[in-house]
């Protein structure tokens, strides 16, 4: 009798985990649908990058121009790699991004930790607000903030020099002043979005632990130390891994539009976006650009696997899969 | 009770000092261009020409709000449609991203890794903006309707994983184990345990997609032609995109573009443009906020 | 595994897209089938009469045996909130003319760029375009790349057919402009607007403030650019430290100063290559011959460049020109508030009257050139008929129409008469305050001598604008574009290397002596001599063809 009990649970066991999968699944299923139907049914675009577009006259709809277009190797990704400005962007590119992704990390989780800890909190909530303002901003508008700073004839940075005496300086033509300039235009814009991320983390952390830990007899810097950071984790791990995927990408505005295109700065300025858009204004193939596309993204997702195979060996309920 | 809780686990003095100092500091840095684009957007374009930007401008005017206001019905139409388009795309991207990243979230959802997969992949891989297009326009039927505007950035896999993060870090798995016992089913543990208690983190997840659809001005101008549908953001960056424009290419365009160009106010305008956008979505956000920054009060209720 | 996963995903998503595609392909093969057909009808209702050629002009086109029709052409730069009076009063026309009905897509200065192409690459059920050698859509490649319909196919020769009595009514030189290698070989793809078709670059010069110097615009006239320098260097001690006298464009400056002119084909790329005119006869070959060159590499330009730094650090170029992006803002205001001496400009008829009244100075207008036709001017606004176009004989018939009938070109381009404009006792345009409301561009509507001229205008005008327009010469070289479709990876580098070297050269905010032969290095080394044989080869051959 308790053997038939048994098998009866054990049915139902079964069900239940089949009916949970169902459900879970019907969870997924609406985001999945529009996935598929938004990005990998367009997919179908990337085998652009191995072929020259042209018009398929007799019925020019895009997929039959795609079909009928000749297949031309690997010749779309010879843009990339021919010129002698390869090394430059290359390193500018992955250099600026290594370093801003510590910096970013570093100054946002801070930020969110200093706002966390301030006992006022209308005074932290201003802070958070003003701290997200940036964003708001495009580059172009950016721009002629720093313009005015910085401008050869009419700047206040060297109107505030000349009169104290010092040189003036020709900030659009001098390419070793940008490395800063462009570090702090990058903080000031994107910091206050990550500080939100990283602050909400914190508020959603169990305040039973800040609890436990203070009877313990820890301090507050242990506090942060042992609760704060251990739950933030997770956050800094997945932020982490997603910000390595764009290790080949760049953010074109502020590169582009804060050092106003110039000519001379480009040995500072020059990274992979900036690059492709002005091959593009020369060539406008949509077969190349879509390969120095698709070259980035893998890059970035190689990146990807690798820095969470990293993550998985060091604490596997970070890891982003 | 909950002050001297706070009051024990207060940092000390000098240190919340240092704090905002720091705080002030950078605030000022992000606010200071704000307001130096709002002091622009209120000078004659004539001092611009003289005197270049600058804070304390030589003669200041209304023309750039007065050119604005000159749209007049549509201006209104267009707030209407980036309201409505911004909550109810928010809403429904909301939803769908809670469910997607709840079921990343729980560890014994048999097809997790291949759906974090299916979402993490389109983070790294598209078609490009072509093929997207057709598929948007050709297969999907997409044009001249809110859907159009609304579809396209419905899912952003970034956001999606953010949101499973903060499922991972605020609820505790042994909750839903708790929960089963208990016979809630799956959808109900969802809506009635689960959200509750990762309102900071949908709020966050809310704003980013709230932001996200009010700035939105690049699918419009794709799917959109008629002028009933279009959002602010898009309406006014037609005015910006056409001040670029002509700028860059007068030579081509000949004596009518150096018309029109002098006829528009185009630097205050364009800073105007960037007051009108913002000013709206900075008032919408306190009620994000109120979820993110909100002190010590959720913790009883995982018990 | 997980390469299993992403193989899987990609596989599947192109399998199904296949699909997708292959249904609508077949579903409009099916639509192209069936609108073939009746192309077919009426060409063979239209071919007895074609014998007769010219005889055979849109007019005679029975309109009641037209099937009714709806075209949609995509303009340039319109600002156009209402249109539904205009289009009500066409299409009431159209349909009585040629049984047509006209769908306009209005594209803004800003989206145009983007959302033509888009339309163009998806296949985007729109019958005419607007192009041009400077928009994204570019005409010549877009023409190699399939995208336009040619006209003048000797096997469907839609000109001949729909259109002869346009063809008698524009200037060779516009027809010789638009005669490029296209996809379906040798021969026009586009009708060409007769807009302002010429070039000339002239000295923009602030007589106010010459005068208050001592000098006439004669002394402008005399001098050349290697001589401005003392009238520069009073202007500059009248003027005091923050006044540039010299207000200039880079490239402009260059191609003033060298007698060197844009070679289309390569605009994205800051115009390294230079073809050189002759400016003592337009028409024929400088002492370079038909050659296009590196415009770095020669011997005017270095001492154009040098020149050019010396008056830089002399203070007379203001240094925000050594920026892409400050030079035009700045520049636009500048000549706004007259604060210049000596400017560039590329002329279009009357600018130094609106010049005069905008800047409230005295403006005038001192040219290095007689006004010449090269090809990038000539395809200044083009009609094209996209391929994928069901009715392309009836485009054909519409474009001959609107170019042609002064009533209809008014109509689009004004509005109507009574609501968006009156005419004055003089018979000439007025504008009313609807026409905020509707205001196409009208330069690239087409042959834009046949409008009503306004009251600003004058009853003269288009007498004037024909006379200078139809009479510039036009170069050698006239029709020839490049095509990069070779040297895509070498045109890309090169870009870039130019990009970094060109404008600051160009206004002298770097010293030649040091960067210009690290330039023309970097040239070198990016295959700039592989571009330019190419061009050479082409050119040859473009020659060839037209000598014949």
């Amino acid at each position: 009798m308790s053997a038939t009990v048994q098998t009866k649970k054990k049915e139902k066991m079964l069900s239940s985990a089949g009916i949970k999968t169902i459900l879970l699944t019907s969870m997924v299923l609406p985001g999945a649908i529009w996935f598929f139907l938004l990005r990998y049914l367009p997919m179908a675009g990337i085998i652009l990058a191995f072929k020259n577009y042209k018009v398929y006259t007799k019925d020019p709809t895009f997929w039959n121009n795609l079909i009928h277009s000749k297949w031309v190797g690997l010749k779309n990704f010879k843009f990339l790699f021919s010129t002698s400005d390869s090394w430059l962007y290359i390193r500018n590119t992955l250099a600026y991004n290594v370093l801003w992704i510590i910096l970013g990390l570093v100054v946002a989780v801070a930020f969110a930790i200093i706002l966390n800890e301030i006992t006022q909190k209308f005074v932290a909530k201003t802070y958070q607000t003003l701290m997200f303002f940036p964003y708001f901003l495009s580059w172009v508008v950016a721009s002629y903030f720093v313009l005015a700073f910085l401008d050869p004839t009419r700047g206040l940075l060297d109107h505030y020099l000349t009169s104290h005496g010092m040189a003036a300086v020709d900030w659009y033509n001098e390419p070793k002043y940008w490395p800063w300039i462009l570090t702090i235009c990058n903080l000031w814009k994107n910091i206050g979005y990550s500080t939100i991320l990283y602050l909400a983390a914190i508020t959603g952390i169990d305040t039973t632990q800040y609890e436990a830990a203070s009877i313990d007899g820890a301090g507050k810097w242990q506090q942060i130390w042992n609760v704060t950071l251990p739950n933030l984790r997770p956050m800094i791990c997945i932020l982490l891994i997603m910000n390595v995927g764009k290790i080949f990408n760049s953010d074109f505005g502020l590169f582009y539009t804060v050092p106003l295109n110039s000519g001379s700065l480009f040995s500072a300025t020059q990274v992979i976006d900036t690059y492709i858009y002005r091959v593009m204004t020369a060539t406008n193939n949509i077969g190349m650009s879509t390969a120095g596309g698709l070259l980035q993204n893998l890059i970035g997702f190689i990146c990807i696997m690798i820095a969470n195979k990293v993550v998985t060996r060091i604490d596997e309920d970070s890891s982003l899969f | 009770m909950k002050k001297k809780k706070r009051a024990i686990n207060a940092i000390s003095i000098p240190v919340e000092i240092i704090f905002h100092i720091i705080m002030i500091l950078f605030c000022l840095a992000c606010i200071i261009p704000f307001i130096f684009v709002v002091i622009i957007s209120f000078t004659d374009q004539e001092s611009i020409r003289q005197i270049g930007y600058s804070f304390t401008p030589v003669a200041w005017s209304l023309e750039a709000y007065r050119y604005v206001v000159r749209l007049g019905d549509q201006l209104w139409r267009s707030y209407f449609n980036s309201f409505f388009i911004t909550v109810l795309g928010t809403a429904i991207s909301m939803l769908v991203t809670i469910m997607y990243a709840y079921a990343l979230y729980r560890r014994d959802f048999k097809y997790r890794k291949f759906f974090t997969f299916f979402c993490f992949f389109t983070m790294l891989f598209g078609g490009g903006l072509a093929p997207t297009y057709v598929v948007c326009k050709t297969v999907l039927g997409l044009s001249d309707s809110y859907a159009a505007i609304i579809v396209p950035m419905l899912l952003n896999p970034f956001n999606l994983i953010i949101m499973r993060t903060f499922f991972q870090s605020s609820v505790p798995a042994e909750l839903i184990d708790a929960a089963s016992i208990d016979g809630s089913g799956e959808y109900s543990t969802l809506f009635r345990i689960i959200i509750p208690i990762s309102k900071p983190g949908i709020a966050t997840v809310g704003l980013l997609t709230a932001l996200a659809y009010w700035n939105e001005w690049f699918i419009p101008m794709l799917y959109v032609k008629d002028a009933k549908y279009i959002p602010l953001q898009y309406l006014l960056m037609q005015m910006q995109t056409k001040v670029d424009f002509l700028v860059k290419n007068s030579s081509m365009i000949g004596a009518e573009a150096s018309n029109i160009m002098n006829s528009l106010p185009a630097d205050s305008l364009r800073m105007a443009l960037v007051v009108l956008i913002v000013v709206p979505i900075a008032f919408a956000y306190p009620f994000f906020q109120r979820y993110i920054i909100s002190g010590l009060t959720i913790g009883s209720v995982k018990g | 595994m997980k390469k299993k996963v992403i193989s899987c995903i990609l596989a599947a998503s192109m399998v199904l897209s296949m699909t997708a595609c292959g249904k609508s392909s077949s579903t409009t093969a099916d639509s192209t089938a069936a609108a073939s057909s009746a192309q077919d009808s009426t060409t063979a209702a239209s071919g007895d009469g074609a014998a007769a050629d010219s005889a055979a002009t849109a007019e005679s086109v029975d309109v009641s045996k037209l099937e009714p029709v709806t075209l949609k052409m995509y303009f340039h730069g319109s600002n156009v909130t209402d249109d539904s009076q205009t289009m009500e009063a066409v299409n009431s026309y159209l349909k009585e003319k040629l049984n047509v009905t006209l769908e306009p897509i209005w594209g803004t200065w800003g989206d145009f760029d983007t959302n033509s192409v888009l339309s163009l690459q998806g296949g985007d059920d729109v019958d005419i375009y607007f192009t041009s050698s400077w928009s994204a859509d570019e005409y010549n490649k877009f023409a190699r790349d399939g995208y336009w319909v040619r006209l003048d196919d000797p096997e469907n020769n839609l000109i001949q057919k729909y259109a002869p009595e346009l063809w008698k009514t524009l200037p060779q030189v516009l027809i010789n402009g638009a005669t490029i290698n296209g996809s379906d070989g040798c021969g026009v793809y586009a009708v060409p607007g007769y807009k302002d078709i010429a070039t000339q670059n002239c000295w923009d010069v602030n007589v106010t403030k010459l005068k208050e110097l001592g000098y006439t615009v004669d002394d402008i006239k005399n001098a050349d650019y290697y001589t401005f320098g003392d009238i520069l260097k009073k202007a500059k001690e009248k003027y005091g430290k923050d006044f540039y006298p010299l207000l200039v464009e880079g490239a402009v400056l260059e191609r003033m100063v060298d007698n060197s002119i844009i070679v289309t084909g390569d605009s994205g790329t800051g115009n390294f290559m230079s073809y050189y005119i002759n400016p003592d006869d337009l028409t024929q070959p400088s002492s370079y011959g038909n050659k296009i060159l590196n415009k770095f590499a020669t011997d005017e330009f270095r001492k154009f460049a040098e020149q050019t730094r010396k008056y830089y650090e002399a203070g007379y170029i203001d240094p925000a020109m050594g920026n892409a992006n400050q030079a035009n803002d700045t520049r636009s205001s500048k000549q706004l508030t007259g604060d210049y001496l000596i400017g560039t400009q590329s002329y279009s008829l009357g600018y130094e009257l609106q010049a005069s009244q905008e800047r409230k100075i005295e403006v005038a207008m001192v040219p290095t050139t007689d006004p010449y036709v090269d090809t990038t001017s000539s395809q200044g606004a083009m009609m094209a008929i996209s391929t994928a176009s069901k009715n392309p004989e009836r485009a054909m018939m519409f474009l001959n129409l609107l170019n042609t009938d002064p009533y209809l070109m008014t109509l689009l381009n004004y509005g109507v008469e009574g609501v968006h404009y009156n005419l004055n006792s003089d018979g000439l345009v007025e504008f009313t305050d609807k026409r905020s409301d509707y205001q196409p561009w009208t330069n690239g509507m087409g042959n834009v001598t046949i409008l009503t001229p306004t009251a600003d205008q004058g009853a003269d005008f288009w007498t004037g604008f024909k006379s200078y327009y139809g009479e510039a010469k036009q170069i050698p070289i006239l029709g020839y574009a490049y095509d990069a479709t070779n040297t895509e990876t070498q045109m890309g580098a090169v870009a870039n290397v130019v990009a970094e070297y060109m404008l600051p050269l160009c206004t002298g905010t770097v010293d030649p002596d040091e960067k210009l032969p690290e330039f023309l290095k970097k040239l070198e080394e990016n295959g700039i001599n592989d571009v330019l044989d190419d061009a050479n080869k082409q050119l040859d051959a473009y020659m060839a063809v037209k000598g014949e």
